[in-house]
């Protein structure tokens, strides 16, 4: 399995008349005649790019698992669909560090009896407001 | 720190009695979903089966969802938390498991082929490990997978578009065929009533020639019938003067010979013209009569590598085919040349 499109340089999402001009202008010619044979056919492009996409996952898988160099990641594959490590952090990590992020925020809530808070922040709220519209009433009848 | 919500996959992780199991789960439904030829609820039936003494304790829906949607992010942190929790035998176990969800009874699909290497990398199990483990479960050693980016693939997965591909290539150069037979049919007519009226301008000029010679003749005969007045003029006059003019017949003779040398002179035919068809063959190729050899040689090679008729392969049938009569045209003019000249 070679990634055909790093070959020919052409983006994976190319139309079919970039792609047919890519293999035409393509020199190698035993990777023409494979371009030629696998884009020639929309089924036979489809069945190739299902394919491509698992394979080009699993070597982004690799790279960030560090499993670039792996017993079972040989020949054209890791040729082809290797990639350089992105510094990507763990996803376990990054998991453990937002539950707890969400546990201090929740013990601190507890701890400021947020229940509490909240019903006498709408309280005083609530008296502010009749206290001015009062005033506004009593001000504007001797008007 | 992100401020991302929880996605599905981490919600369920977070809430599964067993992180390890649930992890194994989306490994082994992201195997499932790469069989082909099975339907969703073959799948979701299989996996069931395949864990049902799991202690994760939620449902498998959502796991099927998340596995065919390709989260990478899900897969990534399954495969950490499987990777971190994972002994030797319960890796064993989990390829075990993904090998026999892989491959029921149909073979091993591509896509499943990369997914169970990576997952024997993943789980550190060495490939002579795997492929015992595979051929035990299976029957078959564990073959290398076939390679879609080439040609050969094609060929014996898609016999019949070759096949097809095969004939219309055979009709096209049938087709390609004809029309240079045609071509050469017409190119040979021409030349056949280019040599018919060659054969009459030849014919008329023999002919002319002929005239000529007859006229040249009946002129010769009639000064010869001259001449021989003339001798016997001659005759009787030396009969008449013998004696008395013996010096002057020397001089006669040696005039009469001068006058025969002068005949034969002038019967010599003049050169013929040169042919008409030789300089048509030159004009083919660009040339002007009175060209050499070896003029004729490169005028020939630059014309050949001009209008050859693979350089309008690309094109169209159409340009093809009109190249390889003008090319045609030009080798016959080349091959005529290099006959006569």
């Amino acid at each position: 399995m070679r990634d055909l499109y790093q070959r020919l340089a052409v983006s994976p999402e190319a139309n079919d008349q970039e792609i047919s001009q890519a293999v035409a202008s393509c020199l190698h010619s035993a990777l023409r005649q494979d371009a030629e044979a696998v884009f020639a056919v929309a089924e036979r492009r489809d069945t190739y790019d299902t394919l491509h996409h698992t394979v080009s996952d699993i070597g982004k898988l690799r790279a960030r698992l560090g499993l670039s160099h792996g017993a079972h990641w040989q020949g054209d594959v890791a040729n082809d669909f290797s990639l350089p490590p992105d510094f990507a952090i763990s996803r376990h990590d990054e998991l453990v560090d937002r539950v707890s992020h969400a546990v201090s925020l929740y013990n601190r809530w507890r701890r400021w009896r947020g229940p509490w808070l909240l019903i006498a922040v709408f309280a005083t709220g609530g008296g502010i407001g009749i206290a001015l519209g009062l005033a506004l009433c009593l001000g504007l009848l001797p008007m | 720190m992100s401020i991302a919500r929880f996605s599905p996959f981490e919600l369920l992780l977070l809430k599964s009695r067993s992180q390890v199991d649930t992890a194994t789960l989306l490994l082994l439904a992201w195997v499932l979903v790469h069989r082909q030829h099975v339907s969703e609820g073959q799948r979701r039936r299989r996996l069931a089966q395949v864990t049902a003494q799991f202690r994760h304790g939620h449902e498998l829906g959502p796991v099927m969802s998340i596995a065919h949607s390709q989260d990478l992010q899900a897969i990534q942190l399954a495969a950490e938390v499987v990777r971190k929790e994972c002994g030797s035998e319960r890796s064993l176990s989990v390829i075990h498991q993904a090998i026999t969800v892989a491959t029921d009874d149909g073979e091993l699909s591509l896509a499943n082929h990369y997914i169970l290497r990576f997952l024997a990398d993943l789980l550190t199990v060495a490939p002579m490990t795997l492929n015992t483990l595979f051929k035990e479960l299976t029957g078959c050693p564990l073959a290398t997978p076939e390679d879609p980016s080439r040609d050969v693939y094609w060929q014996t997965h898609d016999p019949d578009y070759h096949a097809r591909k095969a004939r219309e290539a055979e009709a096209a150069e049938q087709q390609h065929q004809q029309a240079n037979a045609r071509a050469e049919q017409q190119q040979r007519k021409k030349d056949q009533r280019y040599q018919q009226k060659q054969q009459k301008q030849q014919e008329k000029q023999q002919r002319q020639e002929q005239a000529r010679q007859a006229r040249e003749q009946e002129q010769q005969r009639q000064r010869e019938r001259q001449q021989e007045q003339e001798r016997q003029r001659q005759q009787q006059q030396r009969e008449q003067a013998e004696r008395e003019q013996r010096r002057s017949r020397q001089h006669d003779s040696r005039q009469q010979d001068y006058r025969q040398q002068e005949h034969s002179n002038r019967q010599q035919r003049p050169s013929p013209p040169p042919p008409d068809r030789t300089t048509r063959a030159l004009s083919v190729l660009g040339l002007t009569p009175g060209a050499t050899r070896i003029e004729v040689r490169h005028a020939y090679r630059r014309m050949a590598q001009l209008h050859h008729p693979d350089r309008f392969y690309s094109e169209s049938e159409h340009q093809v085919a009109l190249a390889s009569a003008r090319f045609q045209r030009i080798k016959n003019a080349y091959d005529y040349l290099m006959q006569t000249y």
